[in-house]
C-alpha cells in the first residue's frame, strides 16, 4: 500500500508540526545525555524521570488496547471509524517493550526494595514471592509478550478485513478480545504494581491497578479525541467521522472522569477510614510540602473541572472546550503520575544519605522520611519529549502505511447512518405476498 | 356535552376542535412534514410515531431537554443536604467521636452525601420530567380519536393544535396536504 492516500496526510501540515516528533526525539535525547553527564547519581534522577514519562505514555498505549477490546466485546457501532487509531496506539506496545530497556537497566537505582535485604524487612519478606528481582524481569517479559501478541492480532485481523471483508476477521477479533480482556486486566494490574506501586513496597492497596487503569483510559480518550479531530480536519477521516463519534468520545471521557474519581476516592477513603499505618503512610507522606496542593489539584482539576465541563451535551462537541480540556487532561495525568512516582525519589535520596551517615536502615527511613514537594525536573521533560517523540514517529509511520479507518467493517455503513438492506430483508420483501 | 363558552360564535358548535391530524405511512414522510411545519414557525404541535425516529428532534427543531437542569440542581441539593445533615448531627448537635476520627470530615460524610446526591437527582429528574410534560393527566383529546390508534401500530402522525397562533383552518390543512399526507382530519377536544 505504498501509494495509499494517507501517505500525503502530513503534507498539508506546517513544517514545524511535521517535524515536531523528530525535534522532540532530538531534544529529548540531547537532554537525557546532558543529564547523564552533569548529574552524578548513577542514573537515579534519570531513572525516575524516565519511569514517570514511561508510565505516562504506557497509559495511552494500554488505553488504546482497551478501547479496541471494548469495541469488539460490545460489538460497538459508533467507534468503527476511530478504531484504527486505537489499534495503532495499542500496537505501540511492542515499541514500549524496547523503551523499557532503560528501566530494566536502571531498576536497582529506582526501586528501593532492590537494595533492601528481605531478611531485615518484614513487608518485603512477606511479599518476596512476587517482589523479587527475578520476578521483576520475568513478569516484564511476560507482560510485553501478552501485549504485543494481543495488539498485533487485533490489528492484523483488522487490516486483513480491509482486504477481504470476511466475517471471520470480525470473529477472530472478538475471540482475541474475549481472552484479551482478562489478560489485559491482569497484566495492567501487574504492570502498575511492579513498576509504580512497588516503589514503596510496604504499601497495600487492592485498588491500585484499577486506579492506574482508570486514569489511563481517561487520558487515552482525550488523546483519541484530538487525534480524530486532527485527522478529520486534515482529510483522512473527513467523510466517516461525524458529530456522533465526538459526542460518544466525550460521553465516555465523562464516564471515566467520574470512574477515576470514584476509584481514587475509594482508595483514599478506605485507607483513611481504616487508619492502618501500613497503608496510611503512603498518603501521609504525600501531604508534605507542595504535594498536598497536588493532591488537591487531583480532586479539583482531575475530577471536578472536567466533570463540570463535560456535563453539558453541546460542550462535548465544542472544540473551544474540548481542545483545552484535552491538553488539561495531559497535564493532570502527568501530575497524577508524578504524585505516585516523584515523592519516592525525594524520600529515597534522603533515606540513602541517612544510611550513609549511619542513621537507621533503608526500609525504616523510606516510611518515615518526607518528600520535599512537587517539582518538574528538566530530565522529566526530556524523557517525556523523547518517549513521546519516538511514539509519535512510529504512530505516523503506521498511519501512513495503512488505511485510515476499517475499510470493510460490517458496522461501517451503520455508524455513518446509511441503511443497507440485508439479504434476508430482501427475501422477505420479495416473498412477502406468499 | 362539552361546553366552550369563549368560542361560542354565531354558528352553534357542539365540540371545540383540539387540532388537525395528518397521517403518514413512513418515518421519512413524517420527518419531511415535520421539517415543513418547523420552518412554517408553528409552536404547539407534535409528531407521534410507534418507535423513536432518529433525527426527528432536529427535524422538529427541538433543542436540548431541560430535564438536565432538574437533575443538576437536585444532585447539588442532595450533596448539600447530606453534608449539612451529618455535620449537624455528629459535629454540632450531638458531638460524638467515632473511631478516633474528627467530629466532622467531608470524607466520612461522603458516602451518605453521595447517595443523597443520586437520590435527589433521580427524584428531581423524574418529577421535573413529569412537570415539563404536564403529567400526570387523566385525558388527552388524541386518545379519543379513532385514527390516532394506529400511532402505536404502523402509522406516523403530525398533530398541530388549533391553539397555535399560526394555525389557520385552510392554510394549515394545505401545508399538511402539500407535505404528502394521505389522510387529514380534525381532532375534537
Amino acid at each position: 500500500m505504498a501509494s495509499h492516500p494517507n501517505s500525503s496526510v502530513t503534507a498539508t501540515w506546517p513544517s514545524w508540526l511535521r517535524n515536531l516528533p523528530m525535534i522532540l526525539v532530538a531534544l529529548g535525547a540531547i537532554g537525557i545525555v546532558a543529564g547523564l553527564v552533569s548529574i552524578k547519581d548513577h542514573g537515579q534522577q534519570l531513572g525516575y524521570s524516565y519511569l514517570l514519562a514511561y508510565m505516562f505514555f504506557l497509559s495511552i498505549c494500554l488505553g488504546g488496547l482497551f478501547l479496541v477490546i471494548l469495541h469488539h466485546l460490545f460489538d460497538a457501532m459508533w467507534s468503527v471509524p476511530v478504531r484504527r487509531i486505537c489499534e495503532h496506539l495499542a500496537f505501540l506496545l511492542p515499541i514500549m517493550a524496547l523503551l523499557f530497556i532503560p528501566i530494566a537497566y536502571l531498576a536497582p537505582q529506582i526501586y528501593p526494595w532492590m537494595s533492601i535485604d528481605a531478611h531485615h524487612d518484614h513487608a518485603l519478606k512477606a511479599k518476596s514471592a512476587l517482589i523479587n528481582q527475578k520476578a521483576f524481569y520475568v513478569v516484564a517479559a511476560i507482560l510485553f509478550a501478552i501485549w504485543s501478541l494481543l495488539s498485533y492480532k487485533l490489528r492484523a485481523w483488522s487490516l486483513e478485513q480491509d482486504k477481504t471483508g470476511a466475517a471471520k476477521c470480525t470473529r477472530a477479533m472478538r475471540f482475541h478480545s474475549a481472552w484479551g480482556i482478562f489478560a489485559f486486566a491482569l497484566s495492567l494490574t501487574m504492570a502498575a504494581i511492579f513498576w509504580m506501586k512497588s516503589l514503596q513496597h510496604q504499601f497495600f492497596s487492592t485498588m491500585y491497578g484499577v486506579y492506574y487503569f482508570a486514569g489511563s483510559v481517561w487520558l487515552t480518550l482525550f488523546t483519541v479525541y484530538i487525534i480524530t479531530l486532527v485527522l478529520k480536519n486534515t482529510g483522512p477521516l473527513k467523510d466517516v467521522v461525524g458529530r456522533r463519534q465526538f459526542y460518544d468520545l466525550g460521553a465516555i471521557s465523562f464516564a471515566f472522569t467520574v470512574f477515576y474519581a470514584y476509584i481514587h476516592f475509594s482508595q483514599y477513603f478506605l485507607i483513611w477510614n481504616a487508619a492502618v499505618p501500613e497503608e496510611t503512610f503512603w498518603y501521609v507522606l504525600r501531604e508534605h510540602g507542595t504535594w498536598w496542593q497536588i493532591g488537591m489539584l487531583l480532586i479539583f482539576g482531575h475530577f471536578l473541572l472536567p466533570f463540570l465541563a463535560l456535563l453539558r451535551i453541546d460542550f462535548k462537541m465544542k472544540l473551544a472546550v474540548m481542545g483545552p480540556l484535552c491538553l488539561w487532561a495531559w497535564i493532570m495525568h502527568f501530575c497524577d503520575m508524578s504524585f505516585n512516582i516523584t515523592p519516592v525519589l525525594q524520600i529515597f535520596r534522603k533515606a540513602q544519605a541517612a544510611v550513609a551517615a549511619g542513621h537507621g536502615d533503608l526500609s525504616h527511613n523510606m516510611t518515615t522520611m518526607t518528600p520535599d514537594g512537587f517539582a518538574v525536573h528538566p530530565l522529566d521533560l526530556a524523557c517525556m519529549a523523547f518517549i513521546g517523540g519516538v511514539l509519535a514517529l512510529v504512530f505516523i509511520k503506521y498511519f501512513k502505511a495503512h488505511p485510515a479507518y476499517p475499510q470493510k467493517d460490517p458496522r461501517m455503513a451503520e455508524t455513518m447512518g446509511v441503511y443497507i438492506p440485508s439479504s434476508s430483508d430482501i427475501s422477505i420483501a420479495s416473498g412477502g405476498a406468499k | 356535552m362539552a361546553t366552550a363558552p369563549q368560542t361560542q360564535t354565531s354558528t352553534p358548535v357542539l365540540t371545540r376542535t383540539y387540532g388537525i391530524i395528518a397521517e403518514f405511512d413512513t418515518p421519512a414522510d413524517a420527518m419531511h412534514a415535520a421539517e415543513k411545519v418547523r420552518d412554517a414557525g408553528f409552536r404547539k404541535w407534535d409528531v407521534h410515531s410507534p418507535f423513536p425516529v432518529h433525527g426527528m428532534d432536529a427535524a422538529m427543531g427541538l433543542g436540548n431537554s431541560k430535564v438536565g437542569w432538574f437533575s443538576f440542581f437536585g444532585g447539588m441539593a442532595g450533596l448539600t443536604t447530606g453534608m449539612l445533615m451529618i455535620w449537624f448531627m455528629n459535629g454540632f448537635d450531638y458531638k460524638i467521636i467515632v473511631g478516633g476520627k474528627p467530629l466532622f470530615s467531608p470524607l466520612y460524610a461522603f458516602p451518605v452525601s453521595y447517595e443523597l446526591t443520586i437520590l435527589f437527582a433521580s427524584f428531581a429528574t423524574l418529577f421535573g420530567m413529569f412537570g415539563l410534560n404536564r403529567l400526570p393527566r387523566l385525558h388527552h383529546p388524541l386518545l379519543r380519536n379513532k385514527t390516532f390508534r394506529q400511532a402505536t401500530h404502523d402509522k406516523f402522525y403530525v398533530v398541530i393544535e388549533t391553539a397555535d397562533p399560526k394555525y389557520s383552518a385552510t392554510e394549515t390543512r394545505k401545508l399538511l396536504e402539500s407535505s404528502g399526507s394521505k389522510h387529514i382530519e380534525m381532532v375534537e377536544e
